[in-house]
């Protein structure tokens, strides 16, 4: 039973019938329905609570700018808080329930607030509750406050719906399917442009629907209809559903399309709590889609939003805009009251004064300031034709009624007797803001135009244009041209040729009567409110007072009001609350100006920027071609930059800190394999590749040989070390150089950057190759006999040396792969590399486990390697390397060659980096074996009143399986004449001392035998 | 995404995934024998002559151009740089002996060959499909035939290749209908780059295809 739906017309289905519920009550609406006209439809006004004083609020608005209606739509992890009612479109089983009152929307204490408003000014918690000073006391009114006017609740759980990215180009990019949208987007595909359209409403067609209209000779319908199939056939991308939200540099413009959203269906079983758990329609749909698109040309038809007068009560349910009236009305064929006052400034109010008697209702009166002349357009004669009551020269000056409008008093413009009319209905219309949101975020200037008494779109640096009520044109016939010649203008500037044939889309002007500037009446009741911006709760009085006390800039009037804040970001209020600052300044409108335009338009789908990049997927994942050997054999993974690299293999029953341990020793006491292929790596090729290293690293690099690798320290401008790793001669002028980890990308942008812009003269080509190859190190005595079974190279320490580089073949299941094998190693055990292409990496892999069986070969991980690289007492860029030291702090001043200069040299050379007192570093061992504090600092005296001076910190430690100690290595004053020293590691954060001996930063073969052996 | 709505989507053996309903999208994993990388500098003039002789093969000069004989393309992928991609082995052989004699004309060669993976995605919504990961314009009139092109997929680098003559273009729908693109990541990105693109195409239906020719 919908007991306020017409018995015809509309564009709702009657034959789909769908049920919902609303604040625990079950309803019907139809298929085509908004949340709104559903409600309105079963004679519910009464939809929301306002912000500040509670008061019993109803729906203003058919679209994106209603301030009132918002509501809580569903429940558990869809929930979602400040839903506009006006386009939330039905479905079967839709939830909501109203927002911000207790303990009902009919009965609501927070009331009171309304009684004690006197008290609560507008900036009240600016001054009120900033006192007293100490304690803070803000702290706890904040929480009330909050809690008084909070809005909806978000949903705690994680949104189990999809979004997704699309990015688009075109030529031209119309926003708006009204007319004028419509009209642009024809002749602009029409000449052969790109045309994306898109309309945030269902449907196309804009204010076309229900009018009687005539277009080309024939119905507005029959023409919408033909110039949809022409869009169709030309080829033009239309979104409806979709918003056109921001408008960024370039004229890149964010659109969100809401896919699924309208069409949910019960996926759940109807169990108790499952019936709420509604699902998109298709499950490879995603919710929304939030499109960039780049085009070359905008046309703006956003059409205009229509705005308030701000009169005593003027927030009672009942009343509504009149333009959303007749939407009401005429699209969606509800019957919303039985007597209706129109008080409105202008003509087009007088069309939904029309659709009231279609509808049955009976119009009391039209309220109308103006007079005379203005009053001689064709709608008010119509109206006069008629009969309807025309009260010119009048204004509404206040509405009466408890939840629901009963009466409204009327008197005349210039004061006077005040005549009270009874009615269920108010239909408002204070004049037309263009919706210009775009167009001002885009840069473009707005103008005051007193004839509309609106603010209109002026000059655009980017190559957009405004066409139809957006640009102030609202008659129908002045619409469909602008759209027209901008359709035509846009084509142009994208190159294309309109034909000249295509005639713009034909239709009688409609003389009208100028509206008159009316921005609020004297209130009949003194203390009565007077609302300018509904969601805020913002009045007249609000912004006389704001003015009284010095806030003269729009800006500062909406900071201290909350003027145009909020969800609707004042699309009804903003002009009218500026136009009385303008007042109450006693300056022109236009000279008070707008508040900057920003985005979004209307509020946007959190979930929709992250898109697809969410969850485990925020960022992308880099997975070595052996990822799926090291999941098979258990491995735990760390995350080293994008890569996943195994932290250890725990066994059953073992902790990965435990197995880390077994790892470290296997490979000192065995023979360990370990997947280095996430390590970066650099081809360098040309004449000057010595040259070019020469110039880059700290050591000498025209003295290494074909088939040899040497270690070599790069450094800032500055001195600092930059960067380790290791640099082998492939051929005469062919080098692999390989960087840390995460450091790939950079290094590989430094060398660029220096080939190109400081040393272009230089012959050095470069190459990155990190995914070329799969990468697995063989470490620990054992390690050659392992080699030896599967390359097909001498590698006895006579052939192949500590450092030795050689290609050769390794030989898998699969057959012979090629290879590059170096020896080199970061355990400080005998240690091999061996490089094959990616695509071979696990034929590798399981070639050297296979013949490592019997060596008693184990897998291990970045915990193993780096415990074994402590023991030795390697560096590592962003521990000992980290961004302080100089390759002397870090005992690798040996390296430095006094032949040639490199990057750094220079500035390595300044006092202060060469001075006695730098911190070095040590090697630590813990007394009595107490485990390491984490991130310790070194000080001489523990005991000794703060501030304690520091001699260092710990870089790195771990527990030492090889020696059964805690080790740790430690940047510390002047560490090496420290050696024998006994200092205090001590964490004031986990409040733990422990004594460490100093020594030499390698604990492990410092002579270097067991790599050399 | 939650993981009951790409159930199967993201799987690589051949078969139709996503919606039930199909627009014809294909995608095919791209195999290719070998590809090296060529580079030259101004100072090094005679290296395209050196390459022609060396792959029988001009390189393109044009950016973001390709040129293809037989079983050989060679893909402009920067400045004096281009990706060299065979489908035969034989195209591309005896790696050493090749770059010591673009080395003596003052160039360089690579050898890349393990490093990327690939697919090929065609079909009349192969361009919307790509479109949603890449802020490119795959439009026929900005991406025409034998164009390439490097630029993102997600969050992943990525260089996109359009098979066919390069020729002026044509507005010709049936084109459209034949789109066909491949697109190449580095190795390590290939499961998020994949995923990426299966979930991408399950909304319009797609058929996984064995592995072609690049």
């Amino acid at each position: 039973m919908q007991r306020c739906r017409l018995p015809a017309g509309g564009v709702v289905e009657r034959s789909q019938p769908l049920p919902f519920e609303f604040d625990g009550a079950g309803y019907e609406g139809y298929a085509g329905d908004t949340l709104a006209s559903a409600l309105l439809a079963n004679g519910v006004h009464l939809v929301a609570r306002s912000f500040k004083y509670h008061r019993p609020r109803g729906i203003l608005c058919a679209g994106a700018d209603e301030p009132n209606a918002l509501v809580q739509l569903g429940r558990g992890a869809r929930s979602e808080p400040n839903v506009r009612a006006t386009t939330q479109e039905l479905y079967a089983g839709l939830w909501a329930s109203s927002q911000n009152r207790w303990p009902s929307l009919s009965f609501d204490i927070g009331a009171i607030n309304d009684a004690m408003s006197r008290l609560i000014p507008a900036g009240f918690y600016y001054k009120t509750f900033m006192w007293p000073p100490t304690p803070k006391w803000w702290l706890r009114y904040e929480h009330f406050i909050r809690r008084a006017a909070g809005m909806g609740v978000t949903a705690s759980l994680p949104d189990p719906d999809s979004y997704e990215h699309q990015y688009a180009h075109c030529d031209v990019l119309v926003i708006g399917a009204g007319p004028a949208g419509l009209a642009a987007a024809r002749a602009a595909a029409q000449a052969g442009a790109r045309v994306i359209l898109c309309d945030e409403n269902p449907t196309l067609g804009g204010s076309l629907y229900g009018g009687a209209a005539t277009i080309d000779g024939g119905s507005a319908s029959a023409w919408l209809e033909a110039t949809t199939r022409e869009l169709v056939d030309a080829d033009v991308t239309l979104l409806s559903r979709t918003t056109a939200f921001g408008c960024y540099d370039g004229n890149l413009v964010g659109l969100i399309e809401r896919v699924a959203e309208h069409a949910r269906v019960t996926t759940a079983t109807r169990s108790s709590d499952s019936a709420a758990q509604l699902a998109p329609v298709s499950s490879w749909m995603p919710r929304e889609r939030l499109w960039k698109v780049r085009a070359r040309s905008v046309v703006l038809a956003t059409g205009a939003h229509e705005r308030g007068i701000a009169y005593a009560n003027n927030d009672l349910p009942g009343t509504m805009l009149a333009g959303a009236l007749r939407t009401y009305i005429q699209r969606y064929a509800v019957r919303p009251g039985t007597r209706a006052v129109v008080f409105a400034n202008n003509d087009q109010a007088y069309a939904t004064a029309f659709a009231l008697q279609g509808a049955g209702i009976e119009v009391a009166a039209i309220v109308d300031p103006r007079c005379g002349a203005a009053l001689d357009g064709v709608l008010p004669l119509a109206a006069r034709e008629r009969l309807i009551p025309i009260l010119a020269r009048s204004v509404v000056t206040g509405a009466h009624g408890k939840l629901h409008v009963t009466a409204v008093d009327v008197s005349p413009l210039a004061g006077g007797v005040v005549s009270r009319i009874e009615c269920d209905l108010v239909a408002l219309s204070g004049g037309w803001n263009p919706a210009v949101h775009l167009f001002s975020q885009a840069r473009g200037r707005l103008r005051y135009d007193e004839a509309l008494a609106s603010f209109v779109p002026d000059h655009c640096p980017v190559p957009m244009t405004v066409a139809g009520a957006a640009n102030g044109s609202t008659d129908l016939a002045k619409a469909l041209g602008e759209g027209h010649t901008a359709g035509l203008a846009a084509a142009r500037a994208a190159g294309f040729a309109p034909t000249a044939s295509l005639r713009a889309p034909d239709a009688a002007p409609v003389a009208s009567g100028a509206p008159l500037a009316l921005w609020s009446t004297p209130p009949a009741v003194r203390g009565a409110k007077r609302f300018v911006d509904w969601q805020n709760d913002v009045t007249v009085v609000d912004v006389a007072l704001a003015a009284r006390e010095g806030y003269s800039s729009v800006e500062h009037l909406k900071r201290y009001t909350t003027l145009g804040m909020g969800t609707d970001q004042g699309k009804i209020s903003n002009v009218v609350g500026l136009a009385l600052l303008a007042g109450e300044l006693d300056r022109p409108i236009a000279s008070v100006g707008t508040t900057t335009f920003r985005p979004p338009y209307t509020p946007v789908t959190l979930g929709a920027f992250p898109g697809h990049d969410a969850g485990p997927h925020v960022e992308p994942s880099r997975f070595s071609s052996l990822h799926d050997w090291h999941v098979a054999h258990g491995a735990r993974f760390v995350n080293a930059g994008l890569w996943k690299r195994p932290h250890s293999y725990p066994r059953t029953g073992e902790s990965p800190d435990d197995a880390a341990l077994r790892e470290a020793r296997n490979v000192r006491t065995n023979v360990g394999i370990v997947d280095v292929s996430t390590l970066g790596k650099i081809e360098l090729q040309g004449r000057d590749v010595a040259e070019f290293l020469n110039r880059v690293y700290i050591n000498r690099w025209d003295t290494l040989q074909v088939g040899r690798c040497r270690y070599g320290v790069m450094l800032r401008d500055d001195g600092i070390v930059l960067d380790d790793g290791t640099t082998s001669r492939l051929a005469p002028s062919h080098y692999l150089l390989t960087t840390t980890t995460v450091n790939a990308a950079r290094v590989l942008q430094y060398i660029e950057s220096l080939l190109q812009t400081e040393w272009p003269e230089l012959d050095v080509y470069t190459s990155a190759v990190t995914e070329q190859w799969s990468a697995a190190a063989l470490a620990g005595p054992r390690a050659r006999e392992v080699l030896a079974q599967i390359v097909d190279i001498d590698v006895s320490n006579a052939a192949f040396p500590f450092l030795a580089v050689a290609t050769c073949y390794v030989r898998t299941a699969t057959g012979p792969v090629p290879a590059r094998v170096f020896r080199m190693s970061y355990s400080g055990e005998l240690a091999y590399e061996i490089h094959v292409p990616a695509d071979k990496g696990r034929a590798m892999w399981n070639a050297a486990s296979a013949a490592g069986a019997g060596a008693g070969i184990m897998a291990y991980g970045t915990e193993a390697m780096s415990t074994l690289r402590i023991e030795k007492g390697h560096i590592v860029v962003g521990a000992e390397a980290d961004g302080r030291t100089t390759a002397d702090d870090l005992g690798l001043g040996g390296l430095v060659s006094r032949a040639k200069p490199c990057i750094g040299s220079r500035l390595s050379e300044r006092p202060a980096l060469r001075s006695s007192d730098r911190w070095q570093l040590v090697g630590l061992i813990t007394v009595g074996n107490q485990p390491m504090p984490r991130a310790a600092k070194i000080v001489a005296d523990p005991d000794r009143a703060a501030p304690n001076p520091m001699l260092g910190h710990v870089t790195s430690w771990c527990r030492s399986p090889n020696l059964d100690a805690w080790i740790a290595l430690a940047l510390v004053e002047n560490g090496r004449a420290r050696h024998g020293e006994t200092l205090w590691a001590v964490s004031p954060l986990a409040n733990v001392r422990v004594r460490v001996q100093v020594g030499l930063p390698c604990f492990i073969d410092p002579k270097g035998e067991r790599l050399r052996g | 995404m939650a993981d009951h709505h790409v159930f199967a989507v993201g799987a690589t053996m051949a078969g139709h995934y996503g919606a039930a309903e199909s627009t014809g999208i294909t995608l095919a994993e791209t195999n290719f024998a070998a590809a090296w990388n060529v580079q030259a500098s101004a100072r090094a003039p005679h290296v395209a002559s050196a390459a022609r002789a060396l792959f029988g093969l001009s390189l393109p000069a044009v950016p973001n151009t390709t040129s293809r004989d037989g079983a050989l393309t060679a893909l402009w992928i920067g400045p004096a740089s281009w990706l060299l991609i065979a489908t035969d082995a034989s195209a591309l052989a005896d790696f050493e002996t090749k770059r010591d004699a673009l080395a003596a004309a003052g160039g360089a060669l690579f050898d890349v060959s393990a490093g990327r993976v690939g697919w090929t995605i065609a079909g009349p919504e192969a361009a919307t499909v790509l479109a949603k990961g890449c802020p490119l314009d795959f439009h026929p009139r900005a991406f025409g035939a034998g164009m390439c092109a490097q630029s993102l997929f997600g969050r992943m680098n990525a260089l996109f290749y359009r098979r066919g003559q390069l020729s002026a273009d044509s507005t010709d729908p049936s084109l459209q209908q034949s789109l066909q693109f491949t697109m190449l990541v580095a190795r390590s990105f290939e499961r998020d780059a994949w995923r990426l693109l299966c979930v991408s195409a399950a909304q319009y239906g797609y058929d996984v295809l064995y592995p072609r020719p690049f």
